[in-house]
């Protein structure tokens, strides 16, 4: 992108307020908050108190709901964090003090020594392989043993060595040992090496100290500590890691043996204020323990391990979880509605044996060989210690204290927090406040945009075209992911053989910062001029590997990529030799491609610097004040006449906060921004173009020039019609009301609550059922809140709730807890068995079974809510269509990816926020409309932005101008010249999707680097050995 | 377990409510139905009852099934649920509540006369001179049968004694003979210890029957007693 | 019992000048200071002990240093590798039974069938002895012993100690 000075916000300032930002904290949470501002005009400080960023992220083996492998999707963003010219990234570091006001903070930072040069060390590993001192490995959470020297994991960045100098025998009796710095080829061992201070002048501050896994050892009962097969799941992702202590084989840690039967014991550590004094609920422990059942019983060896997870509550409630919940318990992961007080040995083999109860109350017993326990998320103490220096305040549960309004802004002005450390999440919701995170930080210093940062040159290319084709090919082991199935150095030594190959190499991680270094030095040295790379999708690592090929001074187009992981040794896990064969034919067609392969221009485009935002609800308006405040010029659009959206029904917040004031001054704010254009009562009509310049027509005829688009249109509520199983005499009997029409009474302050004497809630209604497969994530805590607000209104009246499965994740589990203190009783039920519900002139009978004491209770309810589900809106198909976006089965929008890219969508330039997501709270709301805000802004603060080099051609001499070119392009972007009568391209509209090149009767239009004869050379290769 | 259906128009816990103001910390309503009481409990099960089922009648105010089951005798207000319930409620404690509710002729019989037996001098009823009696016989035999015990001590109020020793009284009563080894470990470790010739039994039954005025009372008389000795440690011997 | 003093003086906030102690606290402390000498050399045969961890003196009492305490003495009395641990223990042992005033209440039948949970664990260990530092504990693990056929020796602690000191002549 290009990094030219933005001539945009207020000048005058420049001088003061600082263009740098300080990110503390490397996990995934610091690194996407770091890699947005950096690409946004900031430069970044990105301090990380390891010798590596990656975080907790980088220990887990697979991620859910999408099963990805969490390394491989992380690794690029953390190559591309390390190898980015604005930031600046600071490991083994750790902030001593922070001084001054929002715009200009000074920050000591103390970095301690590495003991190994960074420039010098190669990463070869000699000295960790001859250093004598072995060191219990924290990476691998004990269960493994690294030496003195190390790297912290394979794909480290930065991928550098390290001395720990608690251990290292030389650094505690200088002489004694010294063997890293005898064996080490480049001279990079410096046990002189000190501690260092920085001074950094910073404008703002991202706090991302990520969690730590809670101990179970204090917790006599679990066995943890006491008998060796009981493990934590942080134990167990390492146990399942290909990169762990067992090689991803899965072995009981004890004895080496595969576990045939696997029990996970849910909330251990979480939402307990006995003796692990957390009231709290974790959040993602339900769902990593279905994840590691799933992956469990997919790494066993028979493919039929038993896997048990006892449970309180099953807590699904993100995107995707109860469909992945469901998906488990069909395939045959058990779920056992108990908790075990005790984890027990069996007698033999040092297997395991619990004694439970389920709702019935009958005892049984069943024996298991290893057990997991899903252990919660707590604030590290480092990360206590650092919220001092830093001056933010922290809550009763040691988290960092943040605003339900102003969810990534903590206690000290310019200071913000994104991740784990507010309150326990996952790895969405975490890039997603990341984001927020980084708009926030940025927005303040959007004066100093593009002052601090460098800007990127790249060699001159070299000009390929007069030289015989000379072909690189890098196979990657992908650790064991691909290795453990295909034979790579077969694969290597059979590309040798190819035409054109001049060097065939197998790496390990050919992603790893050492390995990228390392072709880019080839590429130059070997002369070479075409490169394929045989690794994992292009989709996550092409980048990255054409970004190598211009460092190099080569075109990028100049490059292929074999999948031999996904669409190979992933899919054939049990056929090693025909996986091998595939893979060999997958490098030849790639070889046979990137030989027709030419050098194209790096286009690009123009960027429009203002946003269309559509839906004026509190996501589409804080998104646009977001931009706004940056300068930017945005157009709100709201179908409605009025803005709000359902925030306008809303009684508070579940922190307690009224959300009517707050909505009012927000709607204020929106109404008089002088960069907001609000136009109510339109709607979208037809969209053109791509990011950076769309064209967008308005209902009222109005058309929009912008660069980019967030979509936050909502979502809207079901109706439990009496007709459906939901026969609740809902709309029939006027005491039975949605959570919505009660927030109403709320806000209307309604006099007649306070003489109700009893009130039944009945949850789920509408939402976990066959055709709503989802969970609506908010009613739980919703429901609950009202509750306790009819509880404030009269302390005498009685409360039911029924219920499911209660979902008050994270820290809302503190309303659940005072729910129950208050004397309201939760009576669970199954959808095998629903409440029934009656009338008898007029009066409501609720009739539902005690599931404990085994007895029908029926109640006599005043007043009957509903907790209803959100649902998706049914015209925002219309709108995906205009944007060219994807919608789930469920009805809502598909964001590009559900781990790492939360509020893209897979079309450039578009993003979401809000309902239309998924259903949210305010908070979660407020912070991924800032989210979107912020990947907006990375467009926005561009000048000129690229574009699609693989653009179609026309030839001029076979075209006909029949124009159904015209007709097919959906982007606008073919039109017929008037004058010669023949098919033109615009290139910058162009996005390469080739329906031209399919439409064209002629056979006059193709695409570049894709013509027939490159197609066909691929087809003829694959023929070869058939 | 209930046999009809439970009508609730308004919910009525009187004892629930009675607990509450007995116990400080009761947390009743906090619990969450998790089971690891009854996971943990071995008394889950008898008499059609387990924690979680006995609090949960109390939240439902199911007051009578409560003040009925026998299930308050097999608990044994051991605390093994309080110890991993993650909402720390202690079903025993109120176990003992209901024990005391009960009326003293519906109580099982022996326990409470172990406790009233207590409350006059020892939960086996034997008079204090014949404990007195019964010590010195023993301590003589053991001098005169066993020549390197011929030193052996048995002392009886002494005043200014570094330790207090109690006695349950079953060895007195039934099997003098079982005291003598925990002397003779004394008296190898030059213990300047004593009994005492009242309120010397050890054990405690008041402290199952249910009235908190009894157990007060036998505690009361113990460390009454003890201090009058002077002694400056009171050693439990169980 | 040692709850029943300890909880009473505090529940019902007794004043005293003593200091309330156990005796298991103490035979480990004199054993350590070297005040009593034991030799466990008498163990011949490798008689096999685990313990009973009464609820009264270890969960509701003094904490897993108590239970510690006695695992300490019995390992001094009957030799290191004499000593099996039984599972659950310490602070988180089952109660026997027979404590509660139920071995006084007088449903034997319900007292059984929560001793068998006991007999079970106990009877899983192998031992030969167990030591019951508690007589509510010696009486129930005697009884659930004889009941559902078990082979193990029921005792107090101070008989080992007396058979394993060894006195300065």
């Amino acid at each position: 992108m290009s990094n030219k000075k933005n001539q945009q916000g207020n000048t005058g300032a420049l001088s003061e307020v600082s263009g740098s930002v300080l990110v503390v904290g490397g996990g995934i949470a610091g690194v996407q908050a770091a890699l947005d501002l950096a690409d946004s005009g900031f430069y970044v400080h990105l301090v990380e108190k390891s010798a590596a960023i990656g975080g907790g992220m980088s220990q887990l083996d697979k991620t859910f709901p999408t099963n990805d492998c969490s390394a491989c999707i992380l690794s690029p963003k953390l190559v591309e964090c390390g190898r980015h010219l604005n930031i600046n990234l600071l490991t083994l570091s750790e902030l001593v003090s922070l001084e001054g006001e929002p715009g200009s903070f000074k920050a000591v930072v103390k970095q301690n020594p590495r003991y190994v040069d960074p420039d010098k060390c190669i990463a070869c590993g000699t000295c960790a392989e001859k250093c004598p001192k072995k060191v219990v490995n924290e990476f691998d959470m004990g269960l493994g043993k690294r030496k003195a020297i190390y790297l912290k994991y394979p794909q480290a960045v930065p991928l550098k060595y390290a001395i720990d100098a608690e251990h290292c025998i030389w650094l505690n009796k200088p002489g004694r040992c010294g063997m890293c710095e005898k064996v080490c080829p480049s001279k990079a061992i410096n046990f002189d090496d000190k501690p260092t201070e920085h001074v950094l002048e910073i404008g703002s501050v991202i706090m991302a100290p990520g969690f730590k896994p809670f101990d179970p050892s204090k917790l006599d009962y679990t066995g943890y500590g006491r008998l060796p097969n009981v493990v934590t799941s942080m134990e167990f992702e390492r146990l399942l890691s290909p990169s762990g202590p067992c090689m991803g084989h899965m072995e009981r840690p004890f004895d080496g043996k595969e576990p045939k039967k696997i029990a996970w014991l849910q909330c251990v550590g979480s939402r307990d204020i006995n003796r692990a004094c957390h009231g709290y609920c974790s959040s993602v422990c339900c769902m990593y323990a279905i994840k590691q059942a799933v992956i469990a019983r997919e790494h066993s060896e028979s493919g039929d391990l038993d896997a048990s997870i006892f449970f309180m509550d099953m807590r699904t409630h993100g995107k995707e979880f109860e469909e992945y919940y469901n998906r488990a318990a069909s395939e045959g992961v058990k779920f056992h509605r108990a908790r075990i007080h005790s984890v027990l040995p069996s007698g033999e083999n040092d297997n395991l044996r619990v004694r439970y109860a389920g709702e019935d109350g009958e005892i049984r017993y069943e024996d298991f060989d290893l057990v997991v326990l899903s252990v919660g998320l707590e604030m590290p103490q480092q990360a206590i210690e650092l919220a001092a220096k830093a001056g933010v305040s922290l809550d009763a549960d040691k988290f960092i204290v943040t605003d339900p309004f102003k969810p990534v802004s903590t206690s000290r002005n310019g200071v913000f927090v994104c991740g784990a450390a507010a309150e326990p999440k996952d790895i969405p919701q975490s890039v997603m406040e990341a984001s927020a995170a980084a708009l926030e930080a940025g927005r303040i210093l959007a004066p100093a945009r593009w002052k601090d940062t460098k800007k990127k040159e790249y060699p001159p290319e070299k000009n390929v075209y007069s030289e015989p084709p000379r072909i690189g090919v890098f196979v990657c082991s992908c650790g064991i992911n691909i290795a453990s199935v295909v034979d790579v150095e077969a694969v290597t030594e059979y590309a040798k053989t190819l035409p054109g190959v001049v060097l065939a190499q197998n790496n390990l991680f050919t992603c790893s910062q050492d390995t990228i270094d390392q072709m880019e030095e080839t590429i130059r040295r070997e002369g070479l001029n075409r490169v394929v790379v045989a690794s994992c999708t292009p989709r996550t690592h092409e980048p990255l590997f054409q970004e190598t090929l211009r460092n190099a001074g080569i075109n990028k187009y100049l490059f292929e990529m074999a999948n031999i992981r996904d669409q190979d040794s992933w899919v054939h896990q049990n056929e090693p030799e025909a996986a091998t064969e595939k893979a060999k034919d997958l490098v030849r067609v790639a070889v046979a491609k990137v030989r027709g392969d030419a050098p194209l221009p790096y286009n690009s485009v123009k960027v429009t610097k203002s946003a269309l935002v559509i839906g004026a609800g509190v996501a589409g308006m804080t998104a646009a004040v977001s931009l706004a405040d940056q300068g930017f010029p945005v157009t709100l659009v709201e179908r409605k006449d009025d803005i709000g959206g359902h925030a306008r029904k809303f009684y508070r917040t579940w922190q307690g906060n009224p959300v009517q004031d707050y909505l009012a001054s927000l709607v204020d704010t929106v109404k008089s921004h002088e960069n907001i254009d609000l136009k109510c009562g339109v709607s979208v009509k037809g969209v053109s173009g791509s990011v950076g310049n769309f064209t967008t027509v308005l209902t009222d005829g109005t058309e929009l020039k912008h660069g980019v688009s967030i979509i936050a249109v909502g979502a809207g509520s079901f109706k439990p019609d009496s007709d459906s199983r939901w026969n609740y005499l809902y709309g029939k009997n006027p005491n039975v009301h949605t959570l919505l029409e009660l927030d109403q009474k709320f806000i209307a302050e309604d006099s007649s609550l306070s003489g109700i004497n009893q009130t039944v809630f009945i949850h789920c209604v509408g939402s976990r059922v066959p055709e709503r497969p989802y969970c609506s994530r908010v009613c739980c805590t919703h429901a609950i809140d009202q509750a306790l607000k009819l509880k404030e209104l009269n302390p005498d009246m009685d409360i039911f709730m029924l219920y499911r499965d209660i979902r008050t994740y994270g820290q809302r589990e503190r309303l659940y807890q005072e729910a129950r203190a208050k004397g309201i009783i939760f009576i669970r039920y199954d959808l095998e068995n629903l409440p029934a519900v009656t009338e008898e002139g007029g009066n409501i009978k609720v009739t539902v079974k005690d599931p404990i004491i085994d007895a029908e209770v029926e109640l006599n309810p005043d007043m009957l809510v509903l907790a209803t589900a959100v649902r998706p809106k049914v015209d925002v198909h219309d709108l995906a269509k205009f944007f060219k976006c994807s919608i789930r089965a469920d009805g809502f929008l598909m964001e590009a990816h559900m781990k790492l890219r939360p509020v893209d969508f897979a079309t450039d330039g578009i993003f979401l926020a809000g309902l239309c997501h998924y259903p949210k709270p305010m908070d979660e709301t407020i912070a991924q409309a800032q989210a979107a805000a912020s990947r907006a802004s990375i467009v926005l603060s561009q000048d000129e932005i690229p574009a699609e080099s693989i653009t179609a051609q026309v030839d001029p001499r076979k075209c006909t101008g029949c124009a159904v070119c015209t007709e097919v392009c959906a982007y606008n972007a073919v039109s017929i010249d008037e004058a010669t009568e023949k098919a033109v391209v615009n290139e910058a509209m162009c996005k390469g999707c080739g329906a031209c090149v399919a439409g064209c009767r002629s056979d006059a239009i193709t695409l570049k680097n894709m013509g027939n004869e490159q197609i066909m050379a691929e087809l003829e290769t694959i023929m070869d050995n058939w | 377990m209930l046999e009809q259906k439970l009508e609730i128009r308004k919910l009525r816990t009187k004892l629930k409510q009675h607990m509450q103001e007995a116990v400080p910390d009761a947390h009743i309503d906090y619990c969450l139905t998790c089971g690891m009481c009854v996971s943990g409990c071995p008394a889950s099960g008898i008499e059609d009852m387990d924690p979680r089922k006995f609090l949960r009648l109390l939240v439902l105010g199911q007051d009578e099934k409560l003040l009925e089951t026998d299930w308050i005798y097999s608990c044994t207000m051991c605390q093994r649920c309080e110890y991993a319930c993650p909402m720390k409620i202690n079903v025993g404690r109120f176990v003992y509540e209901l024990r005391g509710m009960r009326p003293k002729d519906k109580r099982p019989k022996n326990l409470q006369r172990s406790c009233d037996l207590q409350k006059e001098s020892n939960s086996t009823g034997i008079p204090n001179d014949d404990f007195v009696w019964v010590v010195g016989d023993v301590l003589e035999e053991v001098r005169e049968n066993e020549p390197e015990w011929a030193d052996l001590q048995a002392p009886i109020d002494k005043k200014g004694a570094e330790f207090y020793l109690n006695q349950n009284a079953k060895e007195p009563t039934v099997e003098p003979e079982e005291m003598v080894p925990l002397w003779k470990i004394l008296h190898a470790a030059g213990v300047d210890w004593t009994y005492s010739s009242k309120w010397w039994d050890g054990a405690n039954y008041c402290l199952f029957s249910g009235d908190p005025e009894d157990w007060e009372k036998t505690v009361r008389n113990q460390a009454e007693t003890v201090d009058a000795l002077g002694v400056r440690y009171y050693i439990n011997t169980e | 019992m040692y709850y029943a003093t300890l909880e009473g003086l505090r529940r019902f906030n007794i004043p005293h000048k003593f200091e309330f102690v156990s005796i298991i606290t103490l035979y480990a402390k004199w054993i350590r200071e070297g005040r009593i000498k034991v030799d466990s050399s008498w163990n011949t045969e490798g008689l096999k002990f685990t313990v009973q961890d009464p609820c009264k003196l270890v969960r509701q009492g003094i904490g897993d240093e108590v239970a510690d305490d006695l695992r300490f003495v019995i390992k001094q009395v009957a030799g290191e590798e004499n000593f099996i641990e039984v599972w659950p223990n310490k602070s988180n042992n089952y109660c026997c039974g027979g404590g509660g005033g139920a071995l006084q209440a007088g449903f034997s039948e319900n007292r059984r069938r929560y001793g068998k949970i006991k007999f079970d664990q106990l009877a899983a260990t192998g031992a030969d002895v167990v030591i019951t530092p508690c007589h509510n504990c010696h009486t129930q693990v005697l009884d659930i012993c004889s009941h559902f056929g078990g082979k193990w020796k029921t005792t107090h602690l101070w008989n080992w100690l007396e058979k394993a000191l060894v006195r300065d002549k």
